[in-house]
């Protein structure tokens, strides 16, 4: 595996494993798992708008590490 | 693959039966609480008021379902209309609707059924129900034009007995005092526009026009009659509901019409209510999964979704990879249990979605006027565009949160129409783009963050792992971003 290819899978992945990891805590926040609606201090009311905020930038971001880690 | 040729047996009666069976959800039982909550007596009017506006848009969509025979509803008028994305767009809320209508009835059916077993679990018993159905449309659905008939009949039977008992109730009782709107004329609009839901399924007649006997004279007449029948029938439920208890207590049930039974007929009545509501929802939220799987398998076969999602069933001749995405998106919305947010999201799908079929029909009078039109919109152009204006006008008073996530849903929809419609290098680069920009944002709030203009009061130390992570995710977008743009450069 050359560099460039290995920067791509790296990057792909890290980038793949924010987007998952921000879309989990999405969840968390909405469902206010370990308390984390108080931790983060955002506003009940706006808590449905932080989980499509939070979804959308991780499904953007699953996307751009796909198409980095899958580099013909 | 050619639309088959389907015949045409339904009459007058059934066809009107189809609008006013459309509509009939447990949601819209469950949504007249805190609707009263939010405007009080005035209620009365205003669901009067949405059944008339919403007749402006059934006039288009009757003429335009009599003028193009074709399966698809609102997606189809937009693609002979416009075409390209406004076709795209118009199919994509028309789906979304579907789903958030989907979760709509799945939710309303668990409160309908909390008002008898509290102890039930609102999101989970919404979930289930949509697996459930999920499944059963997985595996096909044989003639469901008789069970809708005589669900309808069963339906219209209890609200029958709930309005005649109720209003001999209300006979009975000393008059109570009547107040405006408890929060003015702003509470109205926005209970204009929560209410606007009551009448969203009509349009079912004009879907099915491809089954109606004489459809230029049964499908206007239909629209008419069903509209006529639910303002009657929406008007009495409230009439009575809000005579029997007053607008703030209703607002608090989890069952409001069940509630009111309760106190007019008994715990009988009560449970008779929630059957009849169970039965409904559980109607409304399979014939939402079937309508939602047939826009995206639409959608697909013309070549705006991906082909997968058109493949069909060999075994049970159903679109089941449609079904089975669709369901993964409306368990999400389902798990979240909220009727409020959930009943803004599916009026804004819905609204769009009327907009553009009013817009369709004024294109379509101008650039095909010699197009065979067995029924014409009366009063043209003042119907369509008073149905635009509504339209307009009820999404003003939406929530702001589900206006947001609309406009973040045309975003998704342009990044899926070009990702669909044009090549692979140039997604490569819209998605450089993104990236960068998203990189840009977050390397701002990391900054935000550090300078402790937001996230005040914490710890110095969880400022600073804060900060620190931001600023890893902001580099990672950028040169992902790069990464991207030089990889579609090639």
């Amino acid at each position: 595996m050359n560099p460039k290819t290995a920067l791509l899978k790296i990057i792909g992945v890290t980038q793949t494993a924010i987007g998952g990891v921000i879309m989990l805590f999405a969840f968390f926040v909405f469902y206010n798992i370990f308390d984390l609606q108080t931790a983060v201090g955002f506003p009940t009311e706006a808590i449905g708008l932080y989980l499509w905020a939070f979804i959308i930038f991780g499904l953007l971001s699953v996307i751009s590490g796909l198409f980095l880690f899958y580099e013909p | 693959m050619d639309e088959p040729h389907l015949k045409r047996d339904l009459g007058l009666v059934r066809t009107t039966m189809l609008g006013i069976g459309g509509t009939l959800s447990a949601a819209n039982f469950v949504i007249i609480g805190e609707a009263a909550g939010m405007a009080g007596y005035a209620i009365v009017p205003i669901v009067v008021i949405c059944g008339v506006l919403s007749l402006f848009t059934m006039f288009s969509y009757a003429e335009l379902g009599t003028a193009i025979p074709l399966a698809g509803g609102e997606y189809t008028f937009s693609k002979v209309a416009y075409g390209g994305f406004p076709s795209f767009l118009t199919g994509w809320f028309e789906w979304l609707s579907n789903m958030f209508y989907t979760a709509l009835s799945a939710i309303a059916f668990a409160y309908v059924v909390s008002y008898l077993f509290p102890q039930i679990n609102i999101p989970l018993t919404a979930v289930v129900v949509v697996l459930l159905f999920a499944i059963i449309n997985l595996r096909g659905t044989k003639e469901t034009a008789t069970a809708e008939t005589i669900i309808t009949i069963i339906v219209l039977a209890i609200l029958a007995i709930f309005i005649i008992g109720g209003w001999s109730f209300l006979q009975g009782t000393p008059a109570t005092p009547q107040s405006a709107s408890p929060i003015g004329i702003l509470g109205i609009f926005a209970a204009t526009a929560y209410l606007f839901e009551l009448y969203l399924g009509a349009e079912a007649v004009a879907a099915a026009q491809a089954e109606v006997k004489n459809p230029g004279r049964n499908i206007p007449l239909a629209i008419i009659l069903s509209a006529v029948v639910l303002i009657v029938l929406y008007t009495s439920v409230v009439v009575v509901a809000v005579g029997i208890v007053p607008p703030d207590v209703l607002s608090e049930q989890s069952s409001p019409i069940a509630f009111v039974a309760e106190q007019a007929l008994g715990p009988a009545g009560a449970i008779l209510v929630t059957i009849g509501l169970a039965i409904a929802g559980l109607a409304a939220t399979n014939e939402a999964i079937m309508a939602q799987s047939r826009v995206l398998y639409a959608m697909s076969r013309d070549g705006y979704m991906p082909k997968a999602l058109s493949t069909i069933h060999k075994r049970f001749c159903t679109p089941h990879v449609a079904i089975i995405v669709g369901a993964i998106f409306t368990v999400i919305f389902a798990a979240t249990g909220l009727v409020n947010f959930v009943v803004y999201a599916v009026n804004l799908g819905f609204i769009i979605g009327f907009s553009i079929v009013n817009l369709s029909l004024i294109k379509l009078r101008k650039t095909a006027p010699h197009l065979k039109r067995p029924f014409k919109a009366p009063l043209y152009p003042l119907t369509p565009i008073a149905g635009i204006a509504a339209s307009v006008f009820l999404a003003l008073f939406i929530e702001p949160s589900v206006l947001i996530l609309g406009f973040e849903l045309i975003i998704v929809a342009l990044l899926v129409y070009y990702i669909k419609m044009v090549g692979y290098h140039r997604i490569r680069i819209a998605f450089g783009g993104i990236s960068l920009g998203l990189g840009a944002f977050i390397a701002f709030i990391a900054y935000l963050v550090g300078t402790n203009t937001v996230l005040q009061g914490l710890p110095q130390e969880t400022v600073t792992l804060v900060c620190g992570f931001l600023l890893f995710i902001s580099i990672i977008q950028i040169i992902a971003g790069i990464l991207n743009l030089i990889a579609a450069d090639r």
